[in-house]
């Protein structure tokens, strides 16, 4: 049976900004980033890449995305340099063994050139997989849970790269579970739950918009968080 | 540093995405060492057990296994039917829930593209086992080939490549579970298997032997005995011919109408 998985979810992201997506589990986040990414055709409405309308070109608009998914997807007999030229090739880039290993180097990775991909850690392979999708210095980066599973140390760097994307002229839209970290590095929030958008705003928007709606009153510990009103809105009730 | 030459904002060209996608399948398939030799046992198996040797005496005198011209048609047809209908099919399936298609998809790679790079592979390797295969069989049954037999019996592996791909594709197209694309294709495959052997010995009667020279594989084996031996062309093997380029176009139609690129 058909499912409307999203439903009148619009809004636009400027050049050098990063949007989260934010929403519990199973309320549209990856089902959107689906749409965007041209995985799924929409029974209605559009998507507008750089002036480009996705669902009519749909390869124009994927050179201009760099996309994280959830899982990887890689090859697994593959080493991490045959990926590597795999997606450069499939964007547009040509790359020389040298220039593979110079981009393998700037993550730290050059020593695990001839290692598969399910043989590195969790950490590199985030870095990695940051690196595949940028590759090509997209317009618009879209991650999905990108600092899922990863140790501070690990988020931090992968916090840097983002932004070094950001300050290239790219903008970034990723959908996270951790409030703390969407309040830090978004420069705008969009919540969605049950498929449909439910408000959009910086941080201090939202907070401040929300700050004295007695949900939030009743959650908040001292000064209302991002957490607190995103609970507020989408309810404290489990989602599978 | 990377050359940037093509713009990054431009689509990328299609050679050099065909290019990339080619190269990456040529590496998965010579990593994939240990499946090559397995496609390779069946036929050489067969080839070895019925050389010169055993092939005149006791119960196979006077039968098609016999027959060099059949033993060595049948051993090119075991080697398509295991690196194309095999290996091609598991490895699709395998892909798929792994998402590794959905990660090109998201890349402006054509899906035509992503297809096509998997099956020239596929055919290359498919190939190269019957190249590997009809050398084999020629030394140690003795046999020799005109020059237009070989190029006849290579396009007919071609050809059976193409059929055998395309079953494969129509068993990914119908069933997305990777276990039950991998059951399915092991029992496919010794059906298909015990058609050829036990089928056209005639032990299990006139009906079941007709069911398997009609077969997938008794038709290609037919083919294949038929284009060593042009001038004994009969209707029966252009029969063969059309059965052959027919379950092509059914199954390879049933693959492509029905495949989903999302495992689930």
């Amino acid at each position: 049976m058909d499912r409307t998985a999203v439903d009148g979810v619009g809004f636009a992201i400027g050049r050098g900004e990063i949007v989260g997506l934010l929403g519990p589990n199973g309320a549209g986040k990856t089902s959107t980033l689906s749409v965007i990414e041209g995985l799924w055709k929409p029974a209605a409405g559009s998507v507008t890449i750089d002036g480009i309308d996705a669902l009519a070109h749909p390869l124009e608009v994927k050179s201009r995305l760099g996309v994280q998914l959830q899982s990887s997807g890689f090859q697994p007999e593959l080493n991490l340099a045959q990926i590597l030229r795999l997606y450069a090739g499939v964007y547009g880039v040509r790359m020389t063994q040298a220039d593979t290993l110079d981009a393998l180097d700037g993550i730290g990775l050059e020593q695990e050139a001839r290692k598969r991909f399910k043989d590195i850690s969790g950490g590199q392979q985030q870095r990695f997989s940051l690196l595949i999708a940028s590759v090509h210095n997209p317009l618009l980066l879209l991650l999905d849970e990108p600092t899922s599973g990863l140790d501070p140390q690990s988020r931090r760097s992968l916090w840097t790269r983002i932004e070094a994307s950001r300050r290239a002229g790219g903008s970034v839209l990723l959908t996270t579970h951790s409030m703390e970290e969407a309040q830090a590095v978004c420069d705008r929030i969009v919540i969605i739950d049950h498929g449909k958008l439910i408000t959009t705003g910086s941080p201090t928007e939202l907070i401040a918009k929300h700050r004295d709606d007695p949900r939030v009153l009743e959650l908040a510990h001292g000064e209302p968080t991002l957490e607190d009103v995103f609970i507020a809105l989408t309810g404290s009730d489990f989602r599978d | 540093m990377t050359d940037t030459t093509t713009t990054p904002r431009a689509t990328p060209s299609i050679g050099l995405t065909l290019r990339s996608l080619l190269a990456a399948d040529t590496q998965v398939i010579l990593r994939s060492r240990q499946t090559l030799l397995l496609n390779l046992l069946m036929p050489i198996v067969i080839l070895v057990l019925t050389d010169r040797a055993g092939r005149g005496s006791g119960a196979a005198a006077g039968t098609q296994f016999g027959d060099a011209g059949f033993l060595i048609a049948m051993a090119l047809t075991y080697g398509l039917l295991s690196s194309s209908l095999m290996g091609y099919s598991i490895t699709i399936a395998r892909d798929r829930e792994a998402g590794v298609f959905q990660r090109l998809r998201v890349a402006p790679a054509p899906t035509w593209a992503i297809m096509s790079s998997r099956l020239i592979v596929q055919f290359a390797a498919a190939i190269a086992t019957s190249i590997i295969v009809i050398v084999v069989g020629s030394i140690l049954h003795g046999v020799s080939y005109g020059a237009g037999s070989y190029v006849l019996i290579f396009l007919v592996a071609v050809l059976g490549a193409a059929m055998f791909l395309g079953i494969g594709q129509a068993l990914v197209g119908l069933v997305r579970s990777t276990t039950v694309v991998n059951a399915v294709g092991r029992v496919l495959y010794i059906v298909l298997i015990l058609l050829g052997l036990l089928g056209a010995s005639g032990l299990l009667g006139d009906t079941i032997k007709s069911i398997a020279d009609w077969s997938p594989v008794g038709a290609l084996i037919t083919l294949f005995v038929a284009v060593t031996q042009l001038a004994a062309w009969t209707w029966s093997d252009t029969g063969a011919l059309l059965a052959c380029v027919g379950y092509l176009v059914v199954f390879a139609g049933i693959g492509i109408r029905w495949f989903k690129w999302d495992p689930r």
